[in-house]
């Protein structure tokens, strides 16, 4: 009797690991397709990662989850913004959920730690607003379809056109330290220097930080420099914007933002006195497009709230996959054909602007200069003032002049114009601005 | 008596064969269980040599440390920087990883091991802090937020452990080693010094122990385990990132030593395979699923604040007693039921 119990006592563990042994492996049956998004759902990015479902699932919902007679199952994965959890459940999605497809991926780091582990796995990757250009640069593979864009690629336009247009000489960049505000302040640097101007001087804090008292206190003024551009997100972002409102700074120096700066919802938190703030980015709020228009109605019924660049960029690139596969006819044995399938799906129709994809399958697309505008409704939001069209992710530079130059880091490339490599100030043909709307 | 004789042999059979079927069942599982499952099992033992480092020291010192998840990032970030990013060959950056884990973990413990409570957890807080600062914010060297990736795991004796499977075995030979030693070490002198000072520095200082050598030599020891499961989780994920350090990972590890049981030798490695599995499995289930972790800690922790080996330890002792007291009064019939009574309020009371 006794040595029953006994048994059964030291058994149980082997129980119990037989039964976690064998988790519940989702086989694909031949009706279904299986997309696995991985996202920051939460942790400080999860804003971004809320508003990229919401993206992704309006696409999904408006084909009622079927496509080319395939059902389509999509599974969620929250990497909590951890580059090591991301990984594993990276892992979790190709070996045991036996994903089709690996999308979402809200950070840059994340995007670039994914993508290396996906890099044997022949399973294509999308990513959404994962902005880090190496992926679709100096670390891509043939299986990284990236629709959206690159850090630089809206800031090189924005710098270039500060410089160009509104002639200013010298800014003031405060900046996250980490690789995607590197990736913006090395398109912003390239595109400033090349417009024209002279310095952009460049402090980095570390994510996240509250409070920017010492920061801001050190800011020169006195017209040392024409402007400060904050190149960070977020709550960050928040913070320091209230924070320079404060300080009553914007009365002293301008303030401008990185393409996320001013993003909704975040400037919903922030005070109206930075009415007037530009930034630069693939969508702006006042489009008016029958693309974008009916997008926006679509996403407004759903959500009861306006979308932003991140569920715009997700709805798109869960667009690009659906089409891709309905090309297919729903066949995504052949991994290579499907991300060939991608590469020819007509984007023409996105809502933020017709999109192209460039030899690394990156998006070839309109960039919007932006300015912070008071509605009527008394709520702030991004008014477009100008378009800069089929910006590459390679600016109106070369892309092999491009990627000789070293990655985009805290100090390349450099902050002053005489340091630039001269290469890099010269192009043969930069960008025209027309009129937003035009 | 003959019979408890018997029952103890039984019992000790028993033990047997389900530890060798534990063992059977774990060098098997790639035969039977999904890539996946490898991967958590591989996951399982990474973080499993971080509780045992972090149960080692609370469980047989007494003293809880929080700088733990730093040794683990240590030796991670030693074996990037040197193994992925300059290209120095195997096992010349795992060396050097344990070798600056050593060494540090022995300057840190000149620092914290005179301090005994809350003081000690303060300290070692502040200095896990301090490594997951600099790991965060050092950028030039360690990449700050972006951490060091493309770390591969390297061929050793023509073992191909870029397989899940291999990996797995290695792995999981490592970790029996770890426990080996680590058991051989609890049950050595040291490790009876180590418990007498748990209990009693004082007494144990006039006994003339070198208390405070002892207690940084156990910090040590602690620290190189964690390092192990440092390298193991770097060749894994083939990533390092200043998350490997967060204060979060190291409460979230102290959490696993307490649901485990702390005071026991398997408590830290029961803790961390069901935490592992329980995110795994949770996390598909619902989106809210740090909130249900979450609770079952607490839960846990109220309920069985020994964790659950305390639990399992308290329900077989109910049992025996019960069975010790049933057996008396059967034996000695009603004429002495009295002293049964007795011995049953005895038993009690213990």
């Amino acid at each position: 009797m006794i040595s029953h119990d006994a048994i059964k006592k030291t058994f149980a563990p082997l129980v119990a690991a037989g039964i976690i042994a064998t988790p519940a492996a989702a086989f694909a049956a031949d009706g279904t397709v299986t997309i696995g998004m991985l996202s920051a759902f939460t942790g400080a990015f999860a804003s971004f990662g809320q508003l990229q479902k919401e993206g992704a699932v309006l696409a999904l919902e408006q084909r009622d989850y079927k496509v080319a007679g395939k059902t389509i199952k999509i599974i969620y994965a929250d990497d909590q913004l951890d580059n090591e959890l991301a990984v594993t459940k990276a892992k979790q999605l190709v070996e045991q959920d036996k994903v089709d497809v690996i999308t979402g991926l809200v950070s840059g780091d994340e995007g670039l730690s994914v993508g290396a582990y996906m890099k044997d796995k022949n399973i294509p990757v999308v990513p959404m607003y994962s902005a880090s250009e190496d992926s679709t640069m100096r670390e891509w593979y043939s299986f990284i379809v990236r629709p959206t864009w690159t850090g630089a690629q809206p800031m090189d336009v924005f710098g270039y056109w500060l410089a160009k247009v509104k002639g200013l000489k010298k800014i003031y960049m405060i900046g996250e330290d980490y690789s995607y505000p590197y990736n913006q302040a090395g398109g912003f640097k390239r595109g400033f220097l090349r417009g024209g101007g002279v310095e952009v001087k460049t402090i980095w804090h570390a994510v996240p930080t509250s409070d920017y008292s010492s920061i801001i206190a050190s800011i020169p003024l006195g017209g040392k420099y024409d402007a400060v551009l904050y190149n960070g997100a977020g709550s960050d972002a928040v913070a320091f914007v209230k924070q320079y409102v404060e300080f009553g700074m914007q009365n002293r120096i301008p303030l401008f933002g990185q393409s996320n700066t001013f993003e909704k919802p975040d400037l919903d938190s922030m005070p109206q006195e930075i009415v007037g703030a530009y930034s630069a980015h693939l969508t702006a709020d006042d489009l008016n497009t029958p693309n974008w228009n009916k997008f926006r109605d679509a996403f407004k019924k759903r959500w009861n709230h306006s979308p932003s660049a991140a569920s715009e960029f997700a709805y798109g690139s869960m667009e690009l996959i659906l089409r891709a596969i309905e090309a297919r006819k729903g066949d995504v044995a052949d991994k290579a054909a499907l991300v060939a399938a991608m590469r020819s799906v007509d984007m023409s129709d996105e809502p933020r602007g017709p999109v192209k994809l460039d030899d690394y399958n990156a998006a070839i697309e309109n960039v919007y200069i932006r300015q912070v505008a008071l509605g009527s409704d008394g709520v702030m939001y991004n008014k477009g003032l100008f378009t800069a069209k089929n910006v590459s992710q390679f600016g109106p530079y070369d892309p092999k002049v491009y990627m000789k130059q070293p990655a985009d880091g805290r100090t390349n490339p450099p902050d002053l114009r005489v340091e630039m490599p001269p290469e890099m100030l010269q192009v043969a043909r930069d960008y025209e601005f027309v009129p937003f709307g035009k | 008596m003959t019979r408890s004789v018997v029952q103890r042999d039984t019992l000790r059979g028993a033990k047997l064969i389900g530890a060798v079927a534990v063992v059977v069942a774990l060098v098997t599982l790639p035969a039977y269980g999904d890539q996946y499952t490898l991967t958590t099992f591989i996951r399982t033992i990474y973080f499993g040599f971080l509780a045992l480092s972090v149960g080692f020291l609370l469980g047989q010192g007494g003293m809880i440390s929080l700088t733990q998840t730093a040794f683990f990032g240590i030796s991670g970030y030693v074996v990037g920087l040197l193994g992925a990013e300059r290209g120095v060959p195997f096992p010349i950056p795992e060396l050097a990883g344990l070798a600056l884990v050593a060494v540090t973990a022995f300057l840190f413990g000149l620092i914290v091991m005179r301090t005994h409570g809350i003081v000690l957890l303060m300290l070692t807080l502040a200095l896990g802090q301090i490594c997951w600062s600099f790991a965060r914010q050092n950028t030039s060297v360690l990449h700050g937020w972006a951490g060091i990736r493309g770390i591969q795991p390297p061929s050793v004796l023509g073992l191909d452990l870029t397989q899940n499977a291999t990996f797995y075995w290695m792995s999981l030979v490592i970790f029996g080693l770890g426990l080996l030693l680590l058991w051989r070490l609890v049950e050595s002198p040291f490790g009876l010094a180590l418990n007498g000072i748990r209990e009693s520095p004082r007494r144990m200082s006039a006994l003339g122990y070198p208390v405070f050598w002892l207690r940084v030599t156990a910090f040590v020891i602690a620290a190189l385990y964690a390092g192990v499961g440092g390298i193991l989780a770097a060749w894994s994920s083939g990533i390092v990132t200043p998350t490997a350090l967060q204060l979060s990972r190291t409460i979230w590890i102290l959490l696993i030593v307490i649901l485990g049981g702390a005071r026991y030798f398997w408590g830290p490695v029961l803790g961390a395979v069901i935490a592992v599995w329980l995110d795994v499995i949770i996390s598909q289930l619902t989106p809210r699923y740090n909130t249900v972790i979450g609770i079952v800690f607490v839960v846990v922790i109220l309920v069985a604040p020994n964790g659950i080996l305390g639990v399992w330890e308290r329900i077989s002792a109910k049992r025996r007693r019960f069975r010790e007291v049933a057996e008396n009064e059967h034996a000695e019939a009603l004429s002495t039921a009295p002293k049964a009574r007795r011995r049953l309020s005895r038993a009690e009371e213990d």
